[in-house]
């Protein structure tokens, strides 16, 4: 149950390829997460998988049976929109009953179906109300109830954290994540924060304009990007990427090193530069250093007791074993 | 607006437009419920005595009241029926996108923009006329004997003349109603396995409830005092066939020259109004709060 694969699939607006030819398999029970800036395709991936899209050509098979042409309802998959995309006019009740009810199922077999759901959700206090009534967190976990009470082969969420605030944002993670892990079934999780996809994914697939960038496991994107965008994309606060002189000095056209593999010191290091704005966490503080010669600046992770201050001088040394070298196409050496 | 003096200040400029306003509606009124009291015949000049409530009895009593009142309800909702189905089927075509778009929603915009005079005169004479008409040569044309509409359905006839005046109105409101309907929602609809038919009951229908019943109380208060497409046609014939409240009205006041009947089939027609649209509040009204 619930093993997605992609076979060559592609997807034109009129002239405009959004997505070239493109494979990739989804295992059962996997916790995938498509991510990438905005119009990237990753959401019309999604739709693509859905069948609320046609694709151009490819196959798309779900479970081994061929899918292309299977209009959504029989595909066996549910979908978390954005926007909840609730109906206003029914009871939250009515909400997640409506699966049930296209589905034919008998009053008392709906009823058992929606108590089950709610109390999985910690909804049952709120089956009578409607939509409007209730707050952010709640429409999400009705819309995820409404999933989940078919029972499909995968779930499909498409950015279902973007309208809510930042602490429900993180709880709701938690949320989805446990959801998972109890019911076992493959999900598809669309987001351009690539937080959610490095705290959620057993699996990330990254997307650049159609193109997979990179499928891998959250610590493999981290510890070893493909390319340059990866690299870029991946990890909170960004990796340096430094061209020219330095890089040539070890071989690459771009080298990468992340802020925790940044020593700072004050009096000695293989970078001079001056500090920048300092971001204190508490735990952490994130140094954004200035060298000569380079625009942005370099972020650098410290610990929490640093006393550095806007315009200190500071050296740099960055752990040679942990830097990622690219070529001039952008790869990773 | 908080304090004292402004308030009296706003009293103070408001008062002209609604003192207007009054008197634009209480004069009449005033007037119309002072001849309904009185015996007042055009043919019959001199004293204009007060008779109580004879106009009353006499109006109501006539066979041709319970006529009028028939057929106004009979307009009315067959009217309303037509164009909120009709508005509803056309409204989601017109949803879909296709060449040519703009041209097309306004051409079936167009019929509202034609007085109803017009209309009617255009439906008799080039539509319905039993000689030159163009479904009477269609009938003609199928080997069929031509429908004389006005003489054997006078107030269908009518019916289809409002109703093509009302459909552009009610299919606008609705087009609108439908184009603020989250795309997202049928798609999730789609995806929980509801077919097109459930989409449009379980979705598109609620969505514009509050649409259709806009257009039926707009429409009703317009409805209720449809003439003009009856004086162009068929005068209220055959017989009453096709006489509503409002045409009563006028045959007795300007064909029979009965002022004080006519005022008093006036005052019955605003009661009457009345009643329609505290049902109407009652029974639809909610929809609008919700």
């Amino acid at each position: 149950m619930g093993r997605i694969t992609l076979d060559k699939v592609r997807k034109a607006f009129g002239d405009v390829e959004v997505i070239p030819p493109l494979d990739l398999t989804i295992e059962e029970g996997e916790f995938v997460v498509f991510v990438g800036p905005s119009g990237c395709g990753k959401s019309t991936l999604l739709r693509l998988i859905a069948g609320l899209e046609d694709v151009s050509s490819g196959e798309i098979r779900i479970d081994g049976q061929n899918a292309t042409d299977l209009p959504p309802a029989k595909r066996r998959l549910a979908m978390v929109f954005q926007s909840y995309a609730l109906y206003p006019h029914m009871t939250v009740r009515k909400n997640i009953a409506f699966p049930l009810k296209m589905a034919g199922l008998d009053q008392a077999a709906q009823d058992k179906k929606v108590e089950g759901a709610a109390s999985v959700l910690n909804l049952t206090d709120y089956l009578e109300r409607r939509p409007g009534q209730l707050s952010g967190g709640q429409r999400q976990r009705v819309a995820i109830g409404r999933a989940i009470v078919r029972e499909p082969a995968a779930f499909l969420f498409d950015e279902p954290l973007s309208n809510l605030d930042a602490a429900l944002r993180v709880g709701m993670r938690m949320e989805i994540s446990e959801l998972h892990e109890r019911l076992k079934t493959t999900m598809i999780y669309v987001t351009h924060d690539q937080v959610e996809a490095m705290t959620m994914a057993d699996k990330i697939v990254v997307l650049r304009a159609g193109n997979i960038e990179q499928v891998g496991s959250p610590l493999e994107l981290y510890r070893a990007p493909r390319n340059v965008f990866v690299a870029g994309f991946i990890g909170s606060p960004k990796m340096n990427l430094i061209d020219g002189e330095e890089a040539a000095k070890r071989n690459a056209h771009t080298i990468g090193i992340r802020p925790e593999h940044i020593t700072p010191s004050p009096d000695a290091g293989t970078w001079e530069g001056t500090v920048g704005v300092a971001e204190h966490l508490g735990s952490d503080t994130f140094f954004h250093v200035h060298l000569p010669g380079r625009e942005e600046p370099m972020t650098v992770r410290a610990g929490g007791e640093v006393s550095l201050h806007h315009g200190d001088k500071i050296f740099l040394t960055p752990d040679e074993t942990q830097l990622h070298r690219f070529d001039a196409q952008g790869l990773r050496i | 607006m908080a304090t004292q003096h402004s308030r009296a200040a706003a009293r103070l400029m408001i008062s002209p437009s609604v003192i207007l306003l009054l008197g634009w509606m209480l004069i009449p009124l005033g007037l119309t419920l002072y001849f309904s009291f009185l015996r007042y015949n055009l043919l019959m000049p001199g004293a204009n005595p007060f008779v109580g409530w004879e106009n009353y009895s006499y109006f109501l009593s006539d066979p041709a009241f319970k006529a009028a009142i028939v057929n106004t309800l009979l307009l009315v909702v067959g009217v309303l029926v037509i164009t909120v189905v009709g508005g509803t089927l056309l409204a989601i075509l017109l949803d879909q996108a296709m060449w040519g778009q703009g041209i097309v929603r306004i051409l079936v915009i167009a019929p509202f923009f034609v007085m109803p005079t017009v209309s009617a005169l255009v439906w008799k004479n080039m539509f319905m006329n039993p000689v030159n008409g163009l479904f009477a040569h269609l009938a003609k044309f199928l080997g069929l004997p031509p429908f004389d509409f006005f003489a054997a359905a006078p107030l269908a006839s009518i019916i289809g003349i409002v109703s093509w005046q009302w459909l552009p109105f009610a299919t606008l409101i609705l087009l609108t109603a439908m184009q603020s309907l989250d795309s997202e929602r049928l798609e999730a609809a789609e995806m929980d396995g509801a077919g097109p038919l459930s989409r449009f009951w379980y979705m598109v229908l609620p969505h514009l409830s509050r649409a259709i019943t806009v257009v039926i109380l707009i429409q009703t208060i317009f409805l209720l005092s449809v003439f003009a497409e009856i004086l162009v046609t068929t005068n209220g014939g055959p017989g009453n066939a096709s006489t509503n409240l409002t045409y009563l009205v006028y045959a007795e006041s300007l064909l029979r020259f009965d002022v004080g009947t006519g005022s008093a089939g006036g005052v019955v027609a605003i009661i009457l109004a009345n009643i329609v649209a505290i049902f109407l509040m009652r029974m639809i009204g909610k929809n609008l709060d919700a």
